[in-house]
């Protein structure tokens, strides 16, 4: 004879405020196997616990059925109670009925009240039938793999192998850096960042514990938590790597020039080239939509001055394999096009730029060699028109969300302006300034007073020529009145939007992910750095836009959270998964086809006892199983269970009302 | 419409900060000191804008705002800025320039505001102090305004408020040379 213990949780005012808790109790207490019934404000508390602990003991408990919150959110949390009283902590069941009734049923307590009872005797029902269950222990593969070589996916490759744990560093450009290697110095202490970035990059190709994969994409990644297995494209980059030197020779004599998207397209590069000087790895690759050689068969004199016979003209396309147990996603982000803007003429002005081209223009290391100078007539400018949340915060033509990096790298620009152009003079148009973090505000005011940039609050409404000037009008809204300004320059902080390639490689990975494409945390406070997928985590820009610090940050946690998965040879896993009884299974292999986790293999048993003839029926792979449910719901002959919710748990369940 | 260019020719900001001490780019217009002030009300541009447009420079709008003559110099607003800005001697400052440049607001208010530091100042010269009686009936004469505030002078009277008589202070005569040397000091200046 079952014996059921029910603990109904208040919640604070959370349910109880829109259900009647003491009735639910009563209701329960009227079922036959019920033996025990409480409240309590918080059931999740320690007290809480600790009268779940006390009851399985005192009342010789066979169940528990908790009705609370949702079993997300605390069902590990009592499971653990009764395993501490010595109960199998599958004896459990959660009633939610917080979100499946007091949140949703707010404006009839009496029907929330009937409904919440319902849950529980649904519950109690179900956990009469409960099993004891027991963790699945499997095998660990103590590789990572880092997607994404900017600052993130280094900080995390680092951190990682720093733990002596093997990282497979996949990074989609010629060349580690990302989007930090493209910056002149860092708010808001101006560090050089170049400075502070290339010896990290140096780092990671030196490391021991680090496979560096540049020019390569993921292509698959099929299995689970502690083992999945990975398939890589390396692209075919036309230079053996292993034998060129990084000379320079092919990319010096090189005819075919393209604009260079490491500067953001002001200058030209080569076909054949490295993104930047600094780049690690220092190995050139061929262009292959440039390359005349590779379009139209003529050229090759990269192949001829090359004195180590590097270029391989017939490269092609490598997929490699990786077995890996965890999965770190820095795959960073992209700027907001401002084409929409079309009353501030963007694409009609040349002396128009975003702030990633002011940015490559007063590095030391830039097409200008530090120095802004106008597009049209490559003069020198003094007086710059910056003008912020281009794109963000706008609804109409870009983006709802702030960027959030813009106010501090537009506060940046005005400070390297006065820095490089003596005489020169900053205006900012602004909608708010948000310098929330370390040194951020004090940053602010360093602009404000030391370099007095002019602040104008408003949004610019229209920019128009006027001679060699742009005229640059907006309201000043601290004083009211409409200002125009006569700009040599204008500069838009263009808003962050996510890497363009995110969806395509979320659902990939099987991630989620949000409405403008960032990838999505298992939960936005306390799991921020987690995905729902178990063992694949993001760093950086692509969940979100945030600044260098919390980036890093990010990446770090990243390793940390990877080196937790690592810590033991083996992993536990929740028992919830599919069996199947051979005796029933027809070998129709429907089962197989819907298995969304590839968990289903088939093997071959004999057709009776002793008998040689052989018949084929499904197999399931407990490591890989993730107990969705799938091939119950399509088994015709009803071979096959899935441990917690199993046939009887559930038509208990449906009785029970 | 304002037009703005290089801030270099921007002589406002610098000859305000100049004679007043005060840093104007401090300012990062929260308008505590509006809020603050007693007389806000009553100005065309309240202390937060006059901050804003010196930092624009713009010197006509500055020059002719009433804002300044308003001003009681009562330093609440210095006297609660986060940036600690000295508010009342940037408003100084503007009246002291304004004057200078010969930029004169022309509005009966500020007129009356200006005698009334003429009167003041004339009575300093004279008495070395103040002497409430004849400031207040100088005022009503030269602004044309005979029975202001009369009603107020039996009671003020009375309780001895206001004297009927000065004493003229001991140190007259270094009072009036401290006066001279003011002056001689503004020629200098010009």
């Amino acid at each position: 004879m079952a014996r059921v213990g029910v603990f109904v949780c208040f919640c604070g005012a959370n349910i109880a405020d829109f259900v009647d808790v003491p009735a639910v109790v009563e209701e329960a207490k009227r079922i036959r196997e019920v033996k025990f019934a409480i409240d309590y404000k918080y059931m999740c508390s320690d007290p809480g616990q600790q009268q779940i602990r006390d009851a399985i003991v005192q009342h010789r408990l066979t169940s528990i059925v908790v009705a609370a919150c949702s079993p997300r959110m605390h069902e590990k949390t009592f499971r653990k109670a009764l395993s501490d009283a010595g109960m199998n902590p599958y004896l459990l069941e959660v009633a939610n009925i917080r979100e499946h009734s007091s949140w949703v049923h707010q404006k009839d307590k009496k029907a929330a009240t009937a409904k919440a009872a319902d849950l529980v005797r649904m519950a109690v029902a179900k956990s009469i039938a409960n099993e004891q269950l027991h963790e699945i222990s499997v095998p660990v593969t103590k590789r990572a793999l880092v997607i994404g070589g900017g600052i993130a996916g280094i900080q995390a490759a680092l951190d990682i192998a720093d733990a002596r744990i093997p990282v497979v560093l996949v990074e989609k450009s010629p060349s580690i850096g990302g989007k930090m290697a493209q910056l002149d110095e860092t708010f808001p202490t101006l560090d050089c960042s170049q400075c502070i970035l290339t010896p990290k990059m140096v780092d990671v190709a030196s490391h021991p514990y680090i496979e560096l994969i540049p020019y390569a994409e993921v292509l698959e990644l099929d299995g689970f938590v502690g083992n999945y297995k990975a398939k890589i494209k390396k692209k075919a980059s036309y230079v053996n790597f292993k034998t060129c030197t990084g000379c320079g020779a092919c990319w010096q004599k090189c005819p075919v020039k393209v604009p260079n998207e490491y500067n953001m397209g002001i200058d030209k590069r080569k076909a054949i080239y490295t993104p930047f000087p600094q780049a690690v790895p220092n190995k050139p690759v061929i262009d292959a939509r440039y390359c005349t050689m590779l379009t139209k068969g003529k050229c090759g004199i990269c192949s001829k001055v090359c004195e180590k016979g590097s270029i391989d003209y017939k490269m092609q396309d490598e997929i490699i394999e990786r077995e890996i147990g965890a999965v770190v996603v820095a795959t960073g982000y992209d700027l907001w096009d401002p084409k929409p803007y079309e009353e501030y003429g963007v694409g009609r002005f040349k002396d128009i730029i975003t702030s990633l081209e002011f940015e490559r223009m007063v590095s030391a290391n830039g097409p200008t060699n530090g120095v802004p100078v106008r597009p049209s007539d490559g003069k020198v400018p003094k007086n710059v028109v910056f003008i912020k949340c281009i794109g963000s915060r706008d609804e109409a033509k870009g983006i709802e969300y702030c960027s959030k990096i813009c106010c501090m790298y537009t506060t940046k620009h005005t400070i390297l302006l006065h820095h490089k152009v003596h005489g020169s003079h900053s205006y900012v148009f602004y909608m708010d300034i948000r310098a929330a973090g370390k040194g951020y505000e004090e940053f602010v005011k360093k602009a404000q007073v030391d370099t007095g940039a002019t602040y104008l609050r408003g949004r610019v409404s229209k920019i128009y020529k006027k001679g060699d000037k742009l005229m640059v009008r907006g309201e000043d809204a601290q004083i009211g009145q409409v200002v125009e300004v006569e700009a040599d320059l204008v500069v838009l902080a263009t808003a962050v939007v996510p890497n363009k390639d995110n969806p395509d490689l979320a659902r990939l990975l099987g991630v989620s992910y949000d409405k403008y494409g960032y990838m999505s945390e298992a939960h936005p406070k306390l799991r921020p750095v987690e995905t729902a997928k178990a063992g694949i985590f993001l760093a950086g820009c692509t969940q979100a836009p945030k600044d260098i610090p919390d980036t890093v940050a990010q990446a770090s946690a990243c390793a940390a959270k990877v080196c937790g998965i690592f810590a033991g040879d083996t992993m536990k896993k929740d028992p919830m998964i599919s069996t199947v009884n051979k005796e029933f299974c027809s070998g129709c292999q429907n089962c197989v086809t819907v298995c969304p986790y590839g968990a289903i293999v088939t093997e071959e048993v004999p057709m009776g006892h002793g008998s040689k003839e052989m018949r084929t029926v499904a197999k399931i792979n407990e490591g890989v199983c993730q107990g969705c449910g799938s091939c119950v719901a399509v088994c015709r002959s009803m071979a096959i269970s899935l441990a917690g919710f199993t046939d009887p748990q559930i038509i208990n369940e449906i009785v029970s009302i | 419409m304002i037009t703005l260019g290089l801030q270099e020719k921007n002589t406002l900001l610098t000859d305000v900060n100049k004679r007043s001490g005060a840093n104007v780019l401090e300012c990062y217009q929260c308008g505590k000191c509006v809020s603050t002030c007693p007389v806000s009300n009553f100005m065309d541009f309240p202390p937060r804008e006059i901050m804003q447009m010196v930092k624009l420079g713009l010197k006509e709008q500055v020059y002719l705002a009433n804002s300044t003559w308003f001003c009681l110099t009562c330093s609440a607003c210095s006297g609660r800025c986060p940036r600690e800005i000295e508010i009342p001697a940037v408003m100084e400052a503007i009246r002291h320039l304004a004057l200078e440049e010969n930029y004169t607001n022309k509005s009966a208010k500020v007129k009356a505001i200006r005698k009334f530091h003429d009167i003041f100042l004339d009575m300093i010269r004279r008495y070395g102090r103040s002497y409430e009686l004849r400031l207040m009936v100088e005022h009503n004469i030269r602004t044309r305004d005979l029975f202001k505030d009369v009603m107020l002078a039996p009671t003020a009277l009375l309780k001895g408020k206001i004297p009927l008589l000065v004493k003229p202070v001991k140190s007259a005569k270094a009072i009036r040379r401290m006066f001279k040397m003011a002056e001689k000091l503004e020629q200098k200046h010009k």
